[in-house]
C-alpha cells in the first residue's frame, strides 16, 4: 500500500467485506436464476439465500437478474 | 444453421402450444454421433420453433443492450441492435447446445431469456473495455470523492483497518483481484477474459478474499462475527 492513511469510500468498504456465505457460484447462480426470478415475483417473501447471497455480491449476475426481472413483469 | 430470421414461413399451430420447444430438438439434431452439418432436414415445425426462440432472444438481447447501453458512449442504434442480433445468434446456439438441460423449473422462455441476457451483457462490456487497459494494482485509490469531512473521520478506523487488513490478510493475488473487481470496476467476465480464467474462479477468489478481510477485522474488533448462514 501506498499511502496507508488514505480513506475508502463506504461503498467500496461493504463491497470488499459482502458476506458471501453461504457459496454459490457464478455457473449455479445462472442455473438458477430463472427460476429464482419467477419466484420471487410470485412470492415477494420468497426466500433463497444461496441465490440472495451471491446476487448481494455479485455485480454482474445481479444485473443479469434485474434484467430478467424487468422482462418478466 | 439455417439463418432462421430470413426464413419466411407460417407459424404451424404445433408451435403456438405450450411444448413448442419440443421441436427444437428433433433426436437427429442432438445426437452427438452426428457431426455439424449432418443434422437432416430441416422440418417446418422446427423452423418456426427455432423462429421463435429466435424472437424471444431478441427479445432478451435488446433489452439488455439497452440497459447496459451508458457503457457504450460512442455507439448509435445501428450498432446497438448490431450488438443484440450477434448476442441473440450466440444465445440461440448456446440454448440448442444445452437444450438437454431445460428441466421445467421455470418456464421455457423464463430459461431462454437468461441466455440471451448473458450474451448480451458479456458483448456491451467486452466492447466497453476493448480499448482499456486492465491493470492489477496493489495500490488504493487515491482519493475519496464522495466522502466530506466529518463521515471521513466516522469511517476512518474501519477504512485504515481495511486498509491494513488487505495488506496482511490477503495473498498478492487475491488483493490484485480484489482491487481490480471491487473498488476499479473491472467487470468480472472482462477480467476473466484479460486473465485467461472464468469468471468461477474469479468469484471464488473473492469469496475466500473476503471472508479473509472478515476474519481479519472481526479479530481485530471492527467487526462482529456472524451467525453461520449454512445452518441458520
Amino acid at each position: 500500500m501506498t499511502d496507508p492513511h488514505q480513506p475508502l469510500t463506504s461503498d467500496a468498504i461493504a463491497r470488499l467485506l459482502t458476506d458471501t456465505d453461504p457459496y454459490l457460484s457464478c455457473d449455479e447462480c445462472f442455473a438458477r436464476i430463472d427460476e429464482y426470478v419467477e419466484h420471487t415475483l410470485a412470492d415477494p417473501n420468497y426466500r433463497d439465500v444461496p441465490m440472495d447471497v451471491h446476487l448481494a455480491g455479485c455485480a454482474v449476475c445481479a444485473e443479469e437478474a434485474e434484467t430478467l426481472t424487468e422482462l418478466l413483469t | 444453421m439455417t439463418i432462421v430470421s430470413d426464413v419466411p414461413i407460417s407459424v404451424p399451430d404445433c408451435v403456438h402450444d405450450d411444448n413448442w420447444h419440443l421441436h427444437l430438438g428433433e433426436p437427429h439434431s442432438l445426437d452427438p454421433a452426428r457431426s455439424e452439418g449432418q443434422s437432416g432436414p430441416e422440418t417446418p415445425q422446427r423452423l418456426a420453433a427455432q423462429r421463435r426462440l429466435h424472437e424471444l432472444l431478441l427479445k432478451a438481447t435488446r433489452l439488455q443492450v439497452w440497459r447496459l447501453r451508458h457503457q457504450l458512449p460512442g455507439a448509435g442504434p445501428t450498432d446497438l441492435e448490431d450488438l443484440a442480433q450477434q448476442a441473440a445468434d450466440d444465445a440461440h446456439l448456446a440454448v440448442l447446445r444445452r437444450l438437454r438441460e431445460f428441466e421445467a423449473r421455470s418456464r421455457f422462455s423464463t430459461w431462454v431469456f437468461k441466455f440471451g441476457i448473458l450474451q448480451a451483457g458479456v458483448a456491451v462490456r467486452r466492447q466497453a473495455w476493448r480499448h482499456r487497459e486492465v491493470t492489477l494494482s496493489e495500490t488504493l485509490p487515491l482519493v475519496d470523492p464522495d466522502h466530506g469531512p466529518a463521515s471521513r473521520a466516522e469511517g476512518a478506523d474501519l477504512a485504515r483497518a481495511v486498509r491494513t487488513a488487505l495488506s496482511t490478510a490477503l495473498t498478492t493475488r487475491q488483493r490484485q483481484i480484489m482491487i481490480a473487481l471491487l473498488i476499479d470496476d473491472v467487470p468480472i467476465d472482462v477480467l476473466a477474459q484479460r486473465l485467461g480464467t472464468t469468471r468461477n474462479a474469479l468469484y471464488k477468489n473473492v469469496h475466500d478474499a473476503r471472508k479473509r478481510l472478515r476474519e481479519a477485522l472481526t479479530a481485530s474488533g471492527h467487526l462482529e462475527a456472524l451467525p453461520d448462514r449454512r445452518t441458520s
